[in-house]
């Protein structure tokens, strides 16, 4: 249905005298809810008449739309699991992803809170449940409720993979939509703990931690110091072509980075 | 039909009749009324076909989930997940004791603080206690070493598995591909096939090694019972008779683990890594298992129990709020009420039912939650079970954003039932000399008692299938309730059927379990609004009073 109403709309943009190219990208909410559309704004800027269609749904949408060939772009902050990668080998399609920022994930308390370092292993246990009170990481006492992203979610497996030794969440954790879903409802419930990417850290009402002894910054990125920090990547179908490939190449350009590290991502590269 | 047409001119005809009658006026062969009847059997028919359509394709694709998860336990088995996970339940079942002491702790804590101590003094006071926690929590280290080895052959193994089942899917698919390529792809093709090479695993060679850890784990089990009887003998004294109660309760609870985990082990080495998996069990896994877990690096598990137990906790909270409301306004309305209050109360309520859902989600997250959460953190309130909570998004909050929604519908429904209660009746009780209250009590509400049920049905119905409210109110919280806390389950944060589907559908692949799993639960759903509707009718015929 989708590839039905797209190879009409195709058709129809094809017929209409205004020949206006379009780039369909889909994926990671962590990219496509702010530096992606504005990266595309940029770049519209630049060369004028280029539709872009962006649809942030978490990394598995973006990851599987390349293997329907349903986008040109897939946005997704991990990496393709080897049961995508065979997936795509299977429809004739090679997974190819580029690095275009690194990221980091935020652990996150309400401004009030009296905490403002845990360790890994802390985060850990707070997480998977194991640590259900904040008098036991020197809190002030109160039952400790869990913020975190929606299963689909690339930060939701990533945060797994980065602190929690690949165990799962507690089943007392809360499933938010979004970073700001969790920023939200962080900042209103003092007790409350969660993860953001490192755009969303500003937020009004909630304070970040340094996790042992880290505070996640471009520096300590870069210098791989902040324990939970990953690359963000656009995946797309063997080397990209046409317009989506110039859209790349212009986000790894140096402008596209500036626009990088503006949103709060932290640059592929040094980039004055 | 023609001699007649003439003398019954005068008297009104059947409807049907009228349709069949032959007109002048020709269109493609067909009379004018004629055109009409097809058109409107027509669409009678497209419905009733897009219905069984919706339908079929549901079962379609749930049906599926079967066969699939079936497969799912059977890794889970073979690959040694299940052996390993007898030893995980032990472990987490141990790590309840650091929580029991953490919670007596941190009581502890905030007696120490009121008595007036400073936090500093007050957390040096408890040194010794946190010493003998720590020695509880560091006695288990040695079985989470097995546990950590063991979890990493087995997901290593699973993920082989996975590997090797998706290089013959993708070497099947280029297979396919051959017979239609050109040649020089079709050499490519080879060459890549070629490189596919799944790799066949021997699971009882594989799982022999973590058998192989069984003497270790049996080291480690006399180990604990020596320094769990250690520390059974002497646990700490606070001073404080309540928290010793519990301290010593501790030290009870302590003493049974070993046995337990000798249980846990016997299971182990009792366990057969090759006994099939049958359908039924599949079946069962979804339908009363009590966790859903997605995307999990371990197993995932797709039970139903706490989608359907957050749904039905929030709409018998909503019902509870929603029936008196809807009823007393209905028999307000409809009894007691003045023309001009009537023309005023039943258009307002049914406005409610104009309100878009999304609107009345955000409203309930931006005021609703946030004012019963503050309301719940007043002192004055502390008596209420469940208060004071710090979640504003939970079972409550959704349920009543869902009982207005509820309300015009029992309110419209009720209201005909009062409305088609025979006159006669009303009459011939206030002849009696019974008042109006008693009327209304004893007579009214009694005979439209089967149309106020099924009002009440239907407006569950209308809870039950609620989505864009409860995916932004309830909490989403992938647990079954704690009924154990009385009245305050309430304000749990839950999720839902509809909740899940709503936001897991949009991001699954297409026709894998995951998918699959979400269709069964659309299929429960559709399950229970048939049996909602099937009631509502049936209790409906069943108790109709003739006029």
């Amino acid at each position: 249905m989708k590839q039905f109403l797209s190879l009409s709309l195709a058709a129809i943009v094809a017929t209409s005298a205004i020949a206006a190219e379009k780039i369909v990208i889909k994926g990671s909410d962590t990219l496509g809810a702010k530096l992606v559309p504005m990266l595309a704004e940029d770049y519209k800027a630049r060369n004028g008449d280029v539709a872009f269609e962006i649809a942030a749904e978490g990394s598995t949408t973006g990851i599987s739309a390349i293997i329907d060939s349903t986008a040109q772009i897939g946005m997704s902050s991990r990496r393709a699991k080897p049961t995508e990668s065979s997936a795509a080998l299977a429809k004739g399609v090679t997974l190819k992803p580029t690095i275009v920022a690194f990221d980091g994930i935020g652990v996150i308390v309400n401004q009030g809170n009296g905490v403002s370092a845990l360790t890994k292993r802390q985060v850990e246990q707070i997480f998977t449940g194991d640590i259900t009170d904040w008098s036991q990481v020197g809190g002030t006492p109160g039952k400790i409720s869990v913020y975190t992203r929606n299963t689909s979610s690339g930060t939701y497996s990533d945060f797994k993979e980065l602190a929690m030794k690949k165990r799962d969440y507690a089943g007392s954790s809360q499933k938010m939509a979004g970073n700001e879903q969790i920023a939200a409802e962080v900042a209103k419930n003092p007790n409350g703990i969660g993860y953001v990417g490192l755009a969303y850290l500003h937020d009004p009402g909630i304070k970040t931690v340094a996790i042992d002894g880290a505070l996640p910054t471009e520096e300590s990125v870069q210098a791989k110091k902040y324990p939970y920090a990953r690359p963000t990547f656009y995946y797309t179908n063997g080397e990209p072509s046409g317009e989506a490939a110039k859209f790349v190449e212009f986000t790894l350009s140096d402008e596209g980075q500036k626009t990088v590290r503006k949103v709060g991502f932290v640059p592929v590269r040094t980039v004055n | 039909m023609a001699e007649t047409a003439t003398t019954v001119r005068s008297t009104r005809l059947t409807t049907s009749e009228a349709l069949l009658r032959r007109k002048r006026g020709w269109f493609f062969g067909l009379s004018g009324d004629r055109v009409a009847k097809v058109v409107f059997q027509g669409n009678a028919a497209i419905s009733i076909l897009v219905l069984a359509l919706i339908t079929f394709t549901i079962f379609r694709d749930a049906v599926g989930f079967v066969p699939m998860n079936r497969h799912n336990l059977e890794i889970y088995r073979l690959a040694g997940l299940e052996f390993t996970d007898h030893l995980r339940r032990e472990v987490e079942d141990y790590s309840s004791f650091n929580r029991y002491l953490g919670a007596v702790r941190s009581d502890r804590l905030t007696q120490l603080q009121r008595a007036g101590l400073p936090i500093a003094t007050a957390q040096a006071q408890l040194a010794d206690f946190d010493a003998y926690a720590n020695r509880v929590a560091d006695a288990i280290a040695a079985h989470e070493t097995v546990l950590g080895t063991l979890t990493e052959t087995a997901t290593s193994l699973k993920e082989r598995q996975k590997v090797a089942q998706d290089t013959e899917h993708a070497r099947a698919d280029l297979e396919n591909a051959l017979p239609t390529a050109t040649p020089e792809h079709a050499a490519e093709l080879r060459r890549q096939i070629e490189k596919m090479v799944p790799e066949k695993i021997n699971f009882r060679t594989e799982v022999q090694a973590m058998k192989d850890q069984l003497p270790e784990l049996k080291t480690a089990n006399v180990a604990l019972a020596t320094a769990i009887s250690e520390l059974a003998a002497h646990p700490p004294r606070l001073g404080d008779a309540a928290l010793d109660a519990r301290l010593t309760r501790f030290t009870e609870l302590l003493r049974l683990f070993p046995a337990q985990l000798d249980a846990a082990t016997k299971r182990m080495e009792a366990w057969d890594q090759l006994k099939p998996v049958s359908f039924a069990e599949s079946l069962t896994a979804f339908a009363f298992g009590r966790e859903w877990i997605t995307a999990s690096f371990w197993q995932d598990w797709y039970g139903i129990l706490p989608l359907l137990f957050g749904s039905l906790l929030i709409s018998t909270i909503a019902l509870f709020i929603a029936i008196p409301l809807g009823l007393a306004a209905a028999i307000y309305v409809n009894q007691v009420a003045r023309p001009v209050e009537q023309k005023f109360i039943k258009p307002t309520i049914e406005f409610v039912s104009a309100i878009p859902s999304v609107v009345l989600g955000f409203f309930g997250i931006a005021v609703l939650g946030e004012s019963l959460r503050k309301l719940s953190q007043l002192p004055a309130f502390d008596w209420v079970p469940g208060f004071p909570f710090s979640e504003r998004l939970n079972a409550t909050t959704a349920a009543c954003l869902l009982a207005l929604m509820a309300v015009p519908t029992i309110f419209s429904l009720a209201e005909d039932a009062i409305n088609n209660v025979p006159r006669s009746f009303k009459e011939a009780s206030l002849a009696l000399g019974s008042t109006r209250l008693q009327t209304i009590v004893h007579i009214i509400i009694p005979s439209a008692l089967s149309g106020i049920m099924a009002a009440i049905l239907l407006g569950l119905g209308r809870v039950i299938g609620e989505t864009m409210v409860v995916l932004l109110c309830a909490g989403n919280r992938i647990q079954i309730p704690d009924f154990t806390a009385g009245l305050g389950t309430a304000f749990q944060p839950v999720h839902t059927m509809t909740g899940i589907i709503a936001q897991e559908m949009g991001e699954v692949v297409r026709g894998s379990l995951h998918y699959r799993a979400l269709f069964m639960v659309g299929v429960v759903l559709f399950l229970i609004s048939l049996l909602i509707n099937w009631l509502a009718q049936k209790i409906v015929r069943r108790y109709r009073i003739a006029a």
